[in-house]
Formats: C-alpha cells, structure tokens, sequence
C-alpha cells in the first residue's frame, strides 16, 4: 500500500509563483525553485504546479523553471495549466516535470486524454477536473478555472477520464475552495470508487479535514493556503494524520 | 561515465537533475553507436512495456543490451527499465524481455489502485553488497505492473501483494521505483548502486 501523500499546490504566473509562502521563519516570494525546494525539505510527497500564465511569453518562460525544478526537486511534481495538445504532455515531461495536468481541454476534447496516455503513459497523466454541487446531476463539471459549466456530470466524467486513460484524478470542489470548511466529502466517498486514485481539494482548513478526506477514500489531498501561509506545517499534518491511522510517509530531511 | 539510454521512453530529464546534483558525469546516446561500452548504461522507461521494448528493438539497443548482459557489463534499469529485465511482461506477451531476472512482470490488481501512485515502505531482502547500509525505507512508485519476488529480489514493496522493488544479478541493477524521486532514502540507494556498479562522482553541482 503507497502512502497517502500530502501536495501543496503553487499557483505560477509568467515564471513567478504568485501567492508569498510563508515557511517557519522565512517568507518566500517569487521562485518556483526555491518554494518547491523548501516543501521537499518539510517532507511534502509531491509538488504541484498551475501555471496560469496565458502569454506566449509565459510558455517560454516555464521551460526554463520547470528544467530547474527537476533539477532541484528529490520529489515528484506535476504541472498543469493551458495543456491543450498531446505534444504539450511531452514538451513538459522532456524538460523534467513528472505529470501533466490537464483540465479544460479534456473536457473540449476527451481524444486528447486517449491520446497523451498512448504517448507518455498513464502515469503522467492527471486530469484535473473542478466541480461544483448541482440540483440536477449531483455535481457539475465546470471549465476554464471554474468560469464556465459544462453539461457534463461529474461522476460519469470521472469514470470516462479513467476509461480514457487517465492515470491520476485532482478533483476540486468549487463549493469548498477557498472556505476552509472542509473537504466535499460525499463526493470524494463517490470518486473514491474509481480505480485510478483521486487527490482532494478544495477547503482544507485544518488537520481534522485532511484526516476525513483520507477517510472519505481520497489517496492524497492537497491544499494551498493552508499551507503557503505557515498555519500548518507539512509534517505536523502528516505526523497527525499518522498518529491517527494513516500511513504516512514520515521522513524528509527536515525530520532526521 | 554514465551512458543514457535515449530510445524515446523514460523521464531523462528528471533522471540528469538527480545525476547532477549528485555528481555524476553522464551523456545521453540515441543509438548504441553513440553509447561507450566501457560505461556504465542507464536503461530508463515510462509508460507502456510494449512501446519500450519495440523502440529499444527498432533503434538496435536491444542486440546491443542482449550481447552487454552476456559479457556482464553493468546495467542499470529504472522502472520499465526492471520489467524489460524480466523474461517478459503480461503487458505485452509477444515482446520477450531480456531475462536476467526469472518471471514474468504482472499487471497489479485486483482490489486495489492502478496504477501504484506513491510512496511505499520498501525493505530490503537479500544482503546485496550494494546496499550494505540500507535497511528499509521510502520510495516513489508509479507503475501498474510488476515483477514478483525471486532470488533476484534485493528490497520488496507491497501492493495488493508483494512484489521486486530492486533486483541484482552479476553486474546488472534495476529498480521499479523512482529512486532519483525518492528524497533522501532514494538518492542514497541510487549513490550505492552507481557506485557498486562502478561510478564515482565527481564534485556535486
């Protein structure tokens, strides 16, 4: 059995990671290197990236950091944001990220998701999908960073992205972005039926609500704010959730 | 020398950070003209056992890893890299592996995740002289097949069953993990097995 992994996710904007982080003692700003470097150190299990940069510009720049990041990084990352085509999967994995997340596109073209699993793998392909609870289909999937619904339900589109060879499943509830009230958990208890495994977001707020999101069924969670601004430290969490249960992966060089 | 084998499959790039930040010299090479015997050879791999084996066989690395194994040069393999060290893989039944390892490499299942996405406890098995100084520990998976325990066996995991993490015969190394995305743990069976298999880093950049 793999352990439940803990992921922080940076948000990053033309080379530069747009939300401070706040470690014990230090603010970092800036340096995707330099944040993913110091969540290794405090014992994260894997980092991911969302570049929502939208200029050429920014594509070019996020070769460069995406190289030194895995040149740095004694982790897995993923990066995800404006992936659009299958040459986009093998551009990324070329310059050293692990997995790719894609989001939108595979909603505007499930082939997409087909066909960068035949190319790179299964393993390094994550679909990333945002819902939001809805009257008429339980959840509803929305795109372009939650701006737009779908007609898609989301448990039926969970099960096709794994059909479609998906190796990995990040789903955010949009109800509990951002509210630190919790995870969805009723729908993680849903997700959690696939066979591919599924990482949780979206409302993390304290130790307690990682600790049902495992139980829920989720494999891994991964929160943002909670993290960047130092009220929970990585491995306090994880030495929470071990205390309760949960195997853990409890070493990191900050641990020794 | 570290020579990689580029044959289109495996996370080079990632592999060449960890290498780096380590200190080791090493050099891609798309075709076995371009690779030097003498050096130590890297088979990685991603993704499908098929495609790998098909492209090693198209770029003529496959001749060249058969004759290498004869002679016991060393070789290591990382991830696909172990199941093409197998005699074949239950993923693609008409591709025969290179057989130094017995068995054939199973999908995971049923009853649990694939693929295996993760950090697993690993422990070590056989007292291989590479490893000397490593017990158990943490390693980064992500595969959904796998090779079951034989005396080939160094370090098992578990995943629904137990199954080969490392294996080592003569000169030949391979693991299904991602040591060089291991943390700590990793990186320190990646320095044991190059230098068993006869590297010495230089000064770490």
């Amino acid at each position: 059995m793999p352990a439940k992994r803990v992921i922080p996710c940076l948000d990053v904007k033309d080379g530069r990671v747009v939300k401070g982080v706040q470690f014990q003692n230090l603010r970092a700003l800036g340096s995707p290197v330099e944040l993913a470097r110091r969540y290794d150190f405090e014992g994260a299990d894997e980092v991911v990236f969302l570049d929502i940069s939208a200029s050429d510009e920014g594509r070019s720049t996020q070769e460069s950091w995406v190289r030194q990041v895995a040149r740095e990084l004694t982790i897995p990352f993923a990066v995800g944001g404006g992936v659009s085509k299958p040459e986009d999967f093998t551009r990324l994995l070329r310059n050293g990220a692990d997995k790719v997340a894609v989001n939108t596109a595979a909603v505007q073209n499930p082939g997409l998701v087909q066909a960068a699993a035949a190319l790179v793998g299964s393993q390094c392909v994550v679909a990333a999908v945002d819902v939001k609870r809805d009257q008429e289909c339980g959840w509803r999937v929305f795109i372009k960073g939650g701006k737009e619904a779908t007609n898609l339900s989301a448990l039926p589109w969970l099960r096709s992205l794994q059909e479609l060879g998906a190796g990995e499943i990040l789903l955010t509830s949009m109800d509990r972005d951002g509210t630190l009230s919790g995870f969805d958990l009723e729908l993680l208890r849903e997700a959690a039926k696939l066979e591919i495994p599924v990482i949780a977001s979206g409302g993390a707020g304290k130790e307690l609500h990682f600790l049902e999101a495992l139980e829920a069924g989720a494999d891994a969670v991964l929160a943002a704010t909670l993290f960047h601004e130092g009220t929970l430290p990585i491995m306090q969490l994880k030495e929470y959730l071990s205390d309760r249960g949960q195997l853990m992966r409890l070493e990191g060089p900050c641990k020794n | 020398m570290i020579t990689l084998l580029d044959y289109g499959a495996g996370n080079l790039a990632s592999l060449e950070g960890a290498l780096d930040a380590m200190g080791y010299v090493h050099k891609r090479a798309e075709t076995p003209a371009n690779a030097a015997p003498e050096s130590l050879w890297l088979l990685p791999g991603d993704g499908h056992y098929h495609s790998a084996q098909h492209s090693l066989s198209e770029s003529g690395w496959w001749g060249a890893l058969r004759t290498r194994i004869r002679e016991d040069k060393p070789l290591l393999g990382i991830c696909v890299g172990l199941q093409l060290l197998a005699e074949g893989s239950e993923e693609a039944p008409d591709a025969p592996g290179l057989g130094v390892f017995p068995g054939m490499v199973r999908r995971l299942g049923p009853g649990v995740k694939v693929p295996n996405m993760g950090w697993s406890m690993t422990t070590r098995t056989d007292a291989h002289p590479a490893f000397k100084a490593d017990s158990t520990g943490w390693l980064y998976f992500v595969h959904s097949y796998a090779l079951a325990v034989s005396d080939s066996t160094v370090f098992s995991a578990e995943h629904g069953r137990t199954f080969t993490a490392v294996a080592a015969k003569g000169r030949v190394l391979a693991f299904q993990p991602h040591p060089e995305k291991s943390g700590a743990f990793g990186r320190g069976l990646l320095d044991h097995s190059l230098r068993w298999l006869g590297e010495t880093p230089q000064e770490a950049t």
